[in-house]
This record gives structure tokens, sequence and C-alpha cells, in this order.
């Protein structure tokens, strides 16, 4: 098989330790395809004259049947919070199995090419 | 109809209808001129020899009908491969007032190739996919 050129843009890597939904993918991306939920929660921190409102990542969904791979949620990020990944392989049996959640976008999908446990 | 050997899994024999609409349908050509599909004579493929339907490109409403023909003029045993974003939902055309919402709105897909375009990789990828699970 040939090789896969490095950069190749197959896959979106979530770093949600990064992410503070800000939402900013999810508005620039021009298909849509990107769906947050977030709430704040009130951080009170000794010595801090009032509690700090810290928004919590709930849901970060990438719709892979939709990603036209365009990168402009790579680009956009103001965190580096998403990465490419070049993993291609990694097809379906149900649509809805393309709706890749936190869980699924932190690592390359499992199978893939990219992937490494 | 094209019968195909997957070259990096030779137990891999596939007819391939190739209904290329739009651009992915160069990846699938891509595949070929690559080698990493190769030709193989339609007689020598045996009778068990899956048909695969790749479709690769947007679907138009008026063109739905064409792909359903298709697949119903597919000998058994038979299955779809939905290759790309445009055939998987629609990709950027989703909400266009022409465009099918996804191939599975007209006929039922086997497996999913997400990318915009799959690389010719993925193809290959799927074929094996859905090829080896019938072999």
């Amino acid at each position: 098989m040939n090789a896969i050129p490095e950069g190749a843009r197959g896959f979106i890597t979530l770093d949600a330790a990064a992410c503070t939904s800000c939402m900013i993918c999810v508005r620039e991306c021009p298909d849509w395809c990107i769906e947050i939920d977030s709430h704040t929660e009130q951080v009170s921190e000794p010595g801090a004259r009032r509690p700090r409102s810290v928004a919590v990542l709930d849901r970060f969904t990438i719709d892979w049947s939709l990603c036209m791979y365009c990168g402009i949620c790579v680009e956009v990020c103001p965190f580096d919070a998403l990465h490419w990944s070049s993993a291609y392989d990694y097809p379906a049996r149900e649509r809805r199995e393309l709706r890749h959640g936190i869980d699924d976008l932190g690592l390359p999908p499992a199978g893939s090419s990219e992937f490494t446990a | 109809m094209r019968s195909y050997v997957v070259a990096s899994a030779p137990h891999v024999r596939v007819h391939v209808r190739d209904l290329g609409l739009a651009c992915c349908a160069v990846e699938f050509a891509s595949a070929v001129a690559s080698g990493l599909l190769l030709p193989a004579p339609v007689d020598d493929a045996g009778a068990g020899a899956l048909n695969v339907l790749v479709v690769s490109g947007t679907v138009t409403d008026a063109l739905a009908p064409a792909v359903l023909d298709e697949w119903q003029a597919l000998p058994e045993p038979k299955a779809a491969v939905s290759f790309g974003a445009c055939s998987n939902s629609g990709g950027p055309y989703w909400d266009s007032y022409s465009v099918t919402p996804g191939i599975d709105t007209v006929i039922p897909v086997t497996t999913y190739v997400p990318g915009c375009p799959p690389r010719p990789e993925a193809l290959v990828a799927a074929l094996v996919s859905v090829g080896g699970a019938a072999a």
C-alpha cells in the first residue's frame, strides 16, 4: 500500500482539556458538522473576591458523514484543541456511527491506520 | 460492471459497479491507476464474488431514481458502498433543495466511507470490509 503523505487530512482529534466551549469552530464550520453542549460552573478560589465562571464541555460531536475536511475548525481554534490526523480508514456500517463524541475524538479511530494504543 | 482484485488482500475479489457522480469518482480512478485495485477478468471472478455498487459523488433528487435502478439491476449477492460525504449525507449540500441528503434515503447502504474526498486507500479498506466479510 502507498505511504500516506504526512499532513494528510483524514481525521480531526480533539484535546477536550484545551477546549473552552467558545463555539468558534461550530460557527465557522461551513456545513455545520460540529455540535457543542456546555454549561458554566462557579469555581470559588481561596482569597478571590467572587467565584469565577468556568465553561465545562459536556458534548463535542463531529459528524464525519457531513465533514468536508476543510480544516477551518482547526485553523480558527484559539486554544489549539483541534488537530489533524492522517487516519483515513474508519468506514461505518451505520451512518450514526460516523458521529464521534468527546471519547471518540481523543485519538484517531481504533483500528485505523493512525491508531496506536 | 468491472471485476477487481484488492492488491493488498488478493482473496477479496469484487465486481464493482462504479457510479461516479462527482469529484469522489477521481479517487476511485486513482485507486485503479495506482494499483491498489487490480482489474481482473470478469469470468475469472467466479459466481460467488460480491457485487458492489460504489456510489461516489453528489446524488441529486433528479438522479436518485437512476441510482435506485442501478441497485435493483445489480445481481445478488450485493452490497452498496457510500463513498464520500455527499453520498453519505449530502455533504456540504445537505440543505440544498436539489441534493439527496444521503443515498441511504434511496438504497440500503452496507458501508459508509467518510471523507471529502476519502483517500483511494479508504475505498480499498471499505471493499476489504464488505468483500472480506462476504468471502
